[in-house]
């Protein structure tokens, strides 16, 4: 009976989605009407947050619920499976991801309602085909299972931020984000590759030898800090804002990259096998925080801002996993699904109204825009972990995580990137929000109510949600104890230190402290440009002459002995057919010739 | 009457038919050739049936027979509509199957 009331609406929260894309992607007429299509994905949006929530609200017993099918199979024996597996962690993050999904899906409603109808139906077959791929990475009972969701959030990332192909710049972009993530995702297949020599399988338990498992959680990890943002892989998603900002909300702020994570979160049996695994991810982690929130600073783009900050956030959930506490980053990624998501959804509805991503032509629009500036408040409050938000408590347990590890270093690392956190939102909200307004942001009116609904809900969920550490532990069974020590403190006032410098700064003088020599110099040494140019050196360098040499070997050498066989088989059937003359005396000639052949042979032997 | 010339015999008939088949050009010649060299055979499965009392050599040489009435049979059929479809019987000119 459990069995069913948990696995039935799973089921249906995985493939509910997929039977949508497939009807938009195939039924030409719902896809072109445009609002048809976003009615029905927004309807299984819905019903996949009603399934999600009945897979949550089920008692726990703490064990993995699954049900699947053979997929390969050989000599009669499973190989792998395909199916969905519920367990607290995957029933949690089916919640989040559908919620968010949703929130995100009925804010598209209003801020995409200008686009051409062909276009809006291409975009929520996207969105629907996404949360599909999403959940079958999210309910995956095995690691292959969750490549191939894996890749086909990949896949619908590329598609989305491309959704603007006509620019050339959003055409750049997704390929550059695919381009990345693939690269990182080599990393993936050969995980996946050297598990299944090692263990036979593709379980997330499985018991390794040391070196094994450091090999496999290397090259896993190597996928993670492609989705996940890493440095130096980060640098798809600045350039992943050219999608629609909806877009930015769902896949690069709270669920897709946040999959990297939740890889570490579930296959963490795995990586805690691997001490040296651990360290490193610590140190990438802990660098991507501090880096990421170093550009943040001196971004002028407001999305921008928000995508480095995903890339800080998520070094943090890196460092904690690292730390050996995969529980905190789980809750910090829940936490930061909503405030992000929040705070990219706010943003989004500022550029609706000021048709501008600049913050310089924002301004002034805390009065215009009371319900946006409000949410958006509560967003950046609890990014920043202003005590008693959503963000205070996650990112404090994880910097307790640290501390009990004695990882100094890396914790003093993520406390200054706390410090910046906070620095950077208060710019941003002040930037956007207060002052005077001009421009474009002069007219700007408050969006309809299909946009402040969701800003409303997911604020909700961000001021909350930190609240219910305990609960959520007991869901995923892990153990919790928050407790405000000092270390908290310290957090905190370095929180409160970076708000109370952004507004001393940022309200009196606005773009001239932007201008400082301090801020061009930071700006200048922090550049992703320089990043990108040692991904372009490498590509030309060392990619292209490898890809070159190998195209002359197949093109030449495989290729060629194929031909010669060919050739071979032709040139000697070229010969042959001369003997068929079509004259009978000819056959009868050979006939004889034959006979006495034989017959000599016979005798002679 | 020795065995011997009685086998010379055949073989002689036998190498007159084969050189008869290999250069005769019209069908109808080719086919009386192939009857010189059956029959030479049959000389040489009756002689050794005579010198060495066994009867199957003979019983085989009816067989055969039988079997050369046969192949005449298909063989002249054969000829007629090759006369049919060419107007003539020449073996060297009927080379189309090599296309």
């Amino acid at each position: 009976m459990l069995e069913q009331t948990l696995l039935l609406p799973a089921i249906l929260a995985l493939f509910l989605p997929l039977f949508t894309a497939l009807l938009l992607a195939v039924v030409v007429p719902i896809r072109r009407h445009g609002w048809a299509a976003a009615g029905a994905s927004v309807f299984t949006a819905v019903a996949a947050l009603v399934a999600a929530v009945h897979v949550f609200a089920q008692p726990n017993d703490g064990q993995p619920h699954v049900w699947s099918v053979t997929w390969l199979q050989q000599a009669g024996a499973e190989i792998v499976a395909f199916g969905v597996r519920v367990d607290g962690t995957s029933a949690s993050m089916l919640v989040i991801v559908t919620l968010v999904a949703t929130c995100v899906q009925i804010f598209s409603l209003g801020y995409m309602k200008d686009e051409p109808r062909s276009a809006l139906g291409r975009y929520f077959t996207y969105h629907s085909l996404f949360v599909f791929s999403m959940n079958l990475l999210v309910l995956a009972p095995n690691l292959l299972q969750f490549f191939l969701g894996w890749e086909l959030v990949g896949l619908t990332s590329y598609l989305l931020i491309g959704f603007y192909y006509q620019k050339p710049s959003a055409g750049y972009a997704a390929v550059k984000a695919f381009w990345i993530t693939k690269l990182a995702d080599m990393g993936f297949l050969l995980g996946l590759l050297s598990l299944f020599l090692v263990s036979g399988g593709f379980d997330y338990e499985s018991t390794l030898q040391p070196q094994a498992a450091t090999v496999v959680t290397l090259c896993l990890f190597l996928a993670v800090m492609g989705k996940s943002a890493q440095f130096p892989l980060h640098v798809w998603l600045p350039n992943a804002m050219e999608g629609p900002t909806p877009v930015s909300a769902l896949l690069h702020a709270a669920t897709m990259v946040a999959a990297g994570v939740y890889l570490l979160v579930r296959a963490f049996p795995l990586f805690a096998q691997a001490p040296i695994t651990l360290n490193v991810m610590l140190w990438v982690g802990s660098f991507t925080a501090l880096f990421a929130a170093f550009v943040a600073v001196v971004q002028t783009d407001i999305k921008r801002v928000l995508a480095y900050s995903t890339c800080s956030q998520l070094g943090y959930m890196v460092a904690a996993v690292g730390a050996g506490s995969a529980f905190t980053a789980y809750f910090h990624l829940t936490t930061h699904a909503f405030f992000k998501a929040l705070l990219f959804l706010a943003a989004g509805s500022t550029i609706h109204a000021v048709h501008s991503n600049d913050l310089a032509s924002m301004g002034g629009l805390g009065k215009k825009m009371p319900i946006t500036a409000a949410t958006f408040g509560v967003g950046a409050l609890a990014l920043a972990g202003f005590p008693g938000l959503s963000g205070f408590f996650s990112k404090d347990s994880i910097l307790e995580a640290l501390a009990e590890r004695g990882a100094w270093i890396p914790l003093v690392l993520l406390l200054v990137a706390a410090f910046l956190t906070a620095f950077y939102m208060g710019r941003t909200y002040i930037l956007a929000f207060m002052g005077e307004a001009k421009g474009n942001a002069a007219h700007a009116h408050e969006s309809p109510s299909n946009m402040t609904g969701p800003l409303i809900v997911l604020g909700m969920g961000a001021l909350s949600i930190g609240w219910f550490g305990h609960a959520f532990a007991e869901k995923v069974h892990q153990d919790y104890h928050f407790e405000f020590g000092g270390l908290g403190a310290v957090a905190s006032l370095l929180g409160l230190t970076g708000l109370g410098l952004a507004v001393t700064l940022y309200s009196k003088r606005r773009h001239q402290i932007d201008q400082s020599p301090f801020l061009v110099g930071l700006a200048s040494v922090v550049n992703t440009a320089y990043v990108d140019r040692l991904f372009v050196s490498g590509f030309r360098g060392l990619a292209l002459p490898l890809a070159k040499g190998i195209g002359w070997f197949d093109r030449y050498v495989v290729d060629g002995f194929i031909n010669l066989t060919g050739w071979l088989g032709l040139a000697t059937s070229r010969q042959l057919k001369r003997l068929q003359t079509g004259n009978t005396l000819d056959y009868i000639v050979a006939v004889v010739i034959g006979t006495i052949i034989v017959l000599a042979w016979g005798v002679v032997s | 009457m020795m065995l011997g010339h009685v086998l010379y015999v055949g073989v002689l008939l036998f190498c007159l038919g084969l050189y008869g088949t290999l250069t005769r050009r019209n069908v109808i010649g080719i086919l009386l050739s192939v009857e010189v060299m059956a029959n030479s055979v049959n000389i040489v499965l009756v002689a050794f049936s005579r010198f060495t009392h066994n009867l199957l050599g003979q019983v085989f040489a009816v067989f055969v027979m039988s079997l050369t009435v046969a192949e005449v049979v298909v063989g002249l059929a054969l000829v007629i509509l090759l006369y049919r479809t060419m107007r003539h019987t020449d073996i060297d000119e009927a080379s189309q199957l090599r296309h």
